[in-house]
């Protein structure tokens, strides 16, 4: 008696520790089996690289743009002409940008659009059995199917990110044009304050999104079950968990970099 | 070239679409239409309640902590550690909470819905209630919509008082270079009511383009099993630009032109 109350108050504990220990497993697999020979992922890893880089540049353009015009352009410009000091903005997108709105919005858009695809396309396979045809057939769906998106997803949402701070930055020239302001202090106080640091910080934290993602959006992708329902439900399961790592790593990481690198928070 | 522009044309040849079916839905809501449905509205905030409420805390809390984090190290770059609290006040309440609670909509709430009705259009339940003589947009999309509408403003305004609890945390108790009292002086002294309703309008308005979105997508999905997950994915994408978009908008128009700040005359 006493133990099924504890098993039914514990399931959904057990059951979310049991799936992060099933994706550690497979981070480990898809790891080893990227570095093993032989090699037989390069054209699928091509073929999802540019799927991906055709499915997100235009949701990334448009959200980093309306980010970081909104967020850190409008309301930090608002705040820092009442101290008569816009040129500062320039520095505060440094942390703004680079630092924060750039990995987080080029990782949720890069899970809400190729994550979600990857999920529906594996599910679909799942469901339709061809993953287990595909293991009859004596292919590895690991090595074949998993690795490259794994790599693909890495590279591109890190190169995504240069993308991404480049039209961040776009956004906070708006904001300073439209508040009537020269642009060179912009650029002045910019430069002076981005280091290298914070460039590979953020390159770094990028590519880790991309692999979170890929390895969530892939292991529900491959265990999804159960009908039409079942694709549907893999996918809403797999967006969330990538939320929510991604968002768990980031504080982390910029937690870790900051502390690290007391260097990088010094205003210049 | 073609699948380089396949998205922004499947969104311009949709949206129409969307647009009408989205002023079917809010006509049958505002002309109370729904509420022939109440009981199914309440089961879909039950629904709501149980389902996605705990998720939506739990990112909003930890984007609460990012905000606290950045704050403190930044204004301790200024020389003014003090002033974490400003900081932490307009990234939470104006920007980042939106933002994550849009985030979370469009992942659990959007895909859920998506999933959900896709699976009653391809297993035919959709035109059995057709045949039943039940009018299946009212009983499935806007009892939904109402249900969003009655549960998710409470849902919003705990989800603010999550981040701020986290950014809290984050300013006084983890870093550590302001009293309590210093920090809640001058975070409460730079926010007041109508900047927690505007924030509100922002996020009401994201939950309803999400759960339109969603509505849509799972009404209209097709094809086999494959055609959910697709719909799915389909509807994430747009739920995601619609909320940088909405959130971009609720900045301009109520902050854009006054700060709000109790500094200056």
């Amino acid at each position: 008696m006493v133990s099924t109350v504890a098993d039914r108050a514990f399931a959904p504990a057990k059951s979310l520790l049991e799936e992060v220990g099933d994706m550690m497993i497979l981070t480990g697999k898809t790891m080893v089996s990227a570095l093993r020979p032989p090699y037989p992922y390069g054209s699928e890893f091509v073929g999802q690289f540019l799927f991906a880089l055709r499915l997100c540049w235009l949701p990334l353009l448009i959200s980093t743009v309306a980010v970081s015009y909104g967020a850190p352009g409008l309301q930090a410009a608002n705040f820092l002409i009442l101290f008569g000091a816009l040129d500062r903005l320039g520095g505060f997108f440094v942390l703004a940008i680079i630092r924060e709105f750039a990995p987080f919005v080029c990782a949720i858009i890069v899970a809400g659009v190729a994550g979600t695809a990857i999920t529906a396309d594996l599910g679909a396979r799942k469901i339709r059995e061809e993953l287990d045809a595909l293991q009859v057939l004596g292919v590895d769906p690991v090595k074949n199917l998993v690795v490259p998106r794994f790599l693909a997803l890495m590279l591109v949402t890190g190169l995504f990110d240069i993308f991404a701070i480049i039209f961040g930055i776009t956004g906070g020239l708006i904001a300073t044009l439209v508040n009537g302001a020269p642009l060179g202090p912009f650029w002045a106080t910019f430069f002076t304050n981005a280091s290298t640091t914070d460039l590979w910080g953020s390159l770094l934290k990028c590519t880790m999104f991309g692999a979170i993602t890929a390895i969530v959006c892939c292991y529900k992708g491959m265990t999804a079950s159960g009908g039409a329902e079942g694709v549907g439900k893999a996918v809403n399961q797999a967006v969330v968990i990538t939320f929510l790592g991604v968002f768990a790593f980031n504080y982390v990481f910029t937690q870790t970099l900051l502390a690290t690198h007391p260097e990088i928070t010094v205003i210049r | 070239m073609a699948g380089w522009f396949a998205l922004p044309r499947e969104w311009i040849s949709s949206f129409g679409e969307i647009a009408k079916f989205s002023g079917k839905i809010l006509g049958q809501v505002y002309s109370l239409r729904v509420l022939h449905f109440f009981g199914e509205t309440l089961r879909q905030c039950g629904v709501l309640i149980l389902g996605s409420t705990l998720v939506i805390w739990g990112l909003v809390f930890i984007v609460g902590l990012q905000c606290g984090i950045e704050g403190a190290y930044f204004t301790r770059a200024q020389g003014a550690p003090a002033y974490a609290g400003v900081f932490a006040a307009w990234c939470d309440l104006r920007e980042i909470v939106p933002y994550g609670f849009g985030y979370m909509m469009s992942a659990k709430v959007g895909t859920g819905i998506v999933a959900e009705l896709g699976s009653m259009r391809i297993s035919d339940e959709i035109d059995a209630l057709e045949v039943m003589g039940i009018d299946s947009v009212l009983f499935l999309c806007a009892t939904r919509l109402l249900a969003a509408w009655l549960v998710l403003p409470f849902m919003y305004m705990a989800a603010v008082g999550a981040g701020f609890f986290a950014s809290y945390l984050a300013v006084v108790q983890q870093i550590g270079e302001v009293s309590s009292g210093g920090f809640s002086l001058i975070f409460w002294m730079f926010q007041n009511p109508p900047d927690l309703l505007y924030s509100v309008i922002k996020g009401m308005v994201m939950a309803t383009a999400i759960v339109l979105v969603g509505c849509y997508y799972g009404y209209h999905a097709g094809g086999g099993p494959v055609g959910v997950g697709t719909a799915t994915a389909k509807s994430m994408v747009m739920n995601i630009v619609l909320v940088h978009l909405i959130g971009m908008l609720g900045t301009q128009v109520f902050w854009g032109a006054n700060p709000r700040a109790p500094i200056g005359g």
